[in-house]
């Protein structure tokens, strides 16, 4: 272990240049990355074990856990996966698009390593604390909604994880400001400010996380006697929403950086991409709303003006990135001399056996189509009563979370491998395919679970949909689409495996090399002329993205037509 | 070059943008507010909206009201009968009071929704189409009113679909709605 965080040869400064991306890299940042970034992976291993027992048990012809396991599960499975593997990751990108991508040591390193002890000490907090939930108290899936109860231990470890991220991020903030100092009239690299962004837009979410966990703990404790349900859901959802759109931040910072560096994509217009980040800082902490639209005391014109970002804000944002990433490949490839011929030569040339770039391009796409569509029609304040808390809802973030954010985590590690830590990928050939299957696999999952949510109205956070205690009732019209639920999640598990299988595989027995340049494309010093990227036709990219607002107006009508069957509400 | 690695100098806000992203940014612009006018619109022309006051109540003196209201029902084999328009219920661990209850098919109610202890939801549908189930949160210490008419007869199906315990798979409650 200590080897694989310490390998590396610097000069006298502690700087290395790294072959693939031309970057002058210190040895604390590499360092600390790697540490965040094999943290995240071990997390991943928890939640994906933890994910067999929450899949298998709402596949009621297996029915693994009985209830009180099964809640126990689906915690361990929230906090490991949503929280732990996301956010470990999340500081080690803060780290990329900061020290790393500036050319900086990382300033502080003492506070990144109390950040991170903390933010470890605080995990195992939480994960004993589920384990060892107890009546009265109640696991606490990742929501803890009060006033149920949940183990005093859990949320003292929640707030310590949010203070361990905040001291983790110092060393991010301090860069940004050094580097600003010393060249005030330099703009950052478009990596740097969209992790910068990410940091303002996770400093917000996690203030909110302390203004949320600590009345609720005192209140656990029996320091403050009342606590009430609306006003927690209100605090709660900025941190359990905002911690969401760390993830969606960090996600795009790495599509632009990893598409760069394997795909050979430029940034088409840095004043859009730009933009857009800006409209996510304004804009993007209004999705807290997504999660009230179904609850009182909240009027209709604070639902609508709230969980549409104020007029759809934030997703003209995406709108943008969804364009510009795609284009980006496209003029830059297109520039560099790859199949520039016809609407998609530049896509067919692009290369779909590297798993770093098949894992990222994969996951922008079905981040768009499954998780971005079904996010902003259960969004829509009316649709959502027929989405909310229904097994639609998890569906939708399987969308996001797992399909474009893991899978693009899933990409850095495989550029980390050879990058960072100077393995070759062990198992090439199971390598090359995993993106496909894991895509494939989780993609079939997910959409059995919208269609199980929102077409037969499956409730989440259950154990088991096929009876009801003194009622003939029950979801077993669904069973087929269960079925193949099933099946796709234990093949989206194995996929899952192959992952870990090949990280750790690389890790402990991977070739050792010395220049990864050597085992990763050369792109990003390619470019035969020398026109502006912006002239490049983007044509394939414009054809793309016009099929995708196609498939998002058939499912935004075929979602109010449902509504619109309905029995008159309100 | 244009890397997203590179720090950049100079007037970069006046690169030209290209053709095709400008059409797409435009596109972006005008379907973000046809989602939202068509969202506000349906408030105004549409049937389904959880448009209702909400009050403040403890849930004794909720209990309290329920109570009243049962006494003023007629309570059959199958279910309460409301006298009125209003119609009373609440959730709690692990089953919803005020339920079964026998509604009239066409006829407006106004639907008191709360909890007595911690979070609910009230996820209904009737027996003959699970594709048509709607979900509302419920919260102890609020009194959501709620006007509702059910046009098909038939049974409703009501289960909790927020996690309240361990029990709470087993919530069930049914709505009659007769001719």
């Amino acid at each position: 272990m200590a080897g694989l965080l310490l390998s590396g040869t610097y000069d006298a400064e502690g700087f290395r240049t790294c072959s693939v991306t031309g970057l002058r890299i210190h040895r604390d940042v590499e360092r600390y990355v790697k540490l965040f970034a094999l943290t995240a992976v071990v997390a991943l291993l928890i939640g994906g074990i933890s994910a067999i027992f929450v899949a298998l048990t709402r596949w009621e012809v297996i029915g693994l856990a009985d209830p009180p396991a099964f809640y126990k599960w689906l915690s361990i499975h929230a906090w490991n996966l949503l929280i732990f593997w996301m956010v470990f990751m999340e500081v080690a990108i803060l780290y990329i698009g900061g020290p790393l991508v500036l050319g900086r040591p990382l300033p502080t390193p003492k506070l990144a390593g109390i950040g991170y002890l903390l933010m470890l000490v605080a995990a195992l907090m939480i994960n004993h604390a589920i384990a060892t939930t107890e009546a009265p108290d109640s696991a606490p899936l990742l929501t803890s909604y009060a006033p149920l109860p949940s183990p005093p231990l859990f949320y003292l470890g929640v707030i310590l994880f949010i203070l361990g991220v905040i001291i983790a991020a110092l060393p991010f903030f301090i860069t940004i400001w050094q580097e600003k100092q010393e060249y005030p009239h330099r703009t950052l690299p478009l990596v740097s400010f969209g992790a910068f962004i990410t940091s303002i837009i996770a400093l917000e979410a996690l203030l909110g996380g302390l203004i949320t966990y600590i009345p609720t703990f005192l209140w656990r404790i029996g320091v403050v006697e009342h606590i009430d349900a609306a006003w927690y859901r209100q605090m709660y959802w900025i941190i359990g929403h905002g911690s969401q759109q760390i993830n969606l931040a960090a996600m795009i910072t790495v599509w632009y950086f990893l598409t760069h560096v394997v795909g050979g994509a430029e940034v088409v217009s840095e004043k859009l991409s730009r933009t857009a980040f800006i409209l996510y800082l304004f804009f993007i902490n209004m999705g807290a709303a997504h999660h009230l639209l179904a609850d009182p005391g909240v009027h209709m014109s604070w639902k609508h003006w709230n969980t549409s970002y104020a007029v759809y804000g934030a997703v003209l944002a995406s709108m943008i990135h969804a364009f510009a990433i795609p284009a980006g490949l496209e003029a830059g490839r297109r520039k560099r001399g790859f199949g520039r011929q016809g609407l998609f030569g530049w896509l067919w040339s692009a290369p779909w056996g590297n798993p770093v770039f098949s894992a990222t391009v994969l996951g922008i796409i079905m981040f768009g189509f499954i998780g971005g569509i079904s996010g902003v029609v259960m969004g829509q304040t009316q649709l959502n009563l027929t989405w909310h808390n229904t097994l639609g809802v998890p569906g939708h973030f399987h969308g996001t979370v797992v399909l474009g954010t893991t899978l693009t985590f899933m990409a850095l590690v495989y550029f980390a491998l050879p990058v960072l830590f100077n393995r070759d990928l062990a198992f090439k050939p199971l390598a090359r395919i995993q993106p496909y299957f894991y895509a494939v696999a989780m993609g079939l999952a997910t959409i059995m679970m919208i269609y199980l949510g929102v077409l037969y109205g499956v409730p989440r956070r259950h154990p088991s949909v096929m009876s009801f205690p003194g009622t003939d009732f029950s979801f077993a019209a669904a069973s087929p689409l269960f079925a193949i639920f099933g099946v796709a999640a234990i093949l989206a598990l194995i996929a899952g495996a192959s992952f870990l299988l090949v990280a750790v595989g690389s890790l402990l027995f991977g070739k050792r090399i010395d220049n990864p340049a050597l085992v990763m494309p050369l792109l990003i010093s390619g470019g035969s002329d020398d026109q502006p990227v912006h002239t490049y036709s983007m044509q394939g990219t414009l054809t793309l993205t016009l099929i995708f607002l196609a498939v998002f107006a058939v499912i935004y009508i075929v979602n109010w037509y449902l509504l619109g069957r309905l029995w008159a509400i309100g | 070059m244009s890397s997203p690695l590179k720090p950049l100098e100079g007037n970069w806000w006046a690169i030209p943008t290209s053709r095709h992203e400008k059409i797409w940014v435009w596109i972006s612009v005008v379907w973000g507010l046809i989602l939202f006018g068509w969202m506000v619109g349906w408030s105004f022309f549409g049937a389904q909206n959880q448009h209702g006051p909400t009050y403040r109540i403890e849930p004794a003196a909720y209990r309290a009201k329920l109570a009243a209201y049962r006494e003023a029902s007629t309570v059959t084999e199958q279910g309460l009968r409301p006298a009125g328009e209003d119609v009373y219920i609440a959730a709690m661990r692990y089953g919803f009071d005020g339920l079964p209850v026998i509604l009239k098919a066409g006829k407006t109610y106004r639907l008191h929704l709360t909890s007595y202890d911690v979070q609910h939801g009230l996820s209904i549908r009737p027996e003959h189409a699970l594709s048509k189930q709607v979900t509302f949160q419920l919260l102890p210490g609020y009194e959501w009113v709620i006007p509702m008419r059910f046009d098909e007869p038939g049974v409703y199906h009501v289960v909790c679909n927020e996690f309240c315990g361990i029990g709470h798979r087993t919530m069930h409650g049914i709505f009659i709605v007769e001719e």
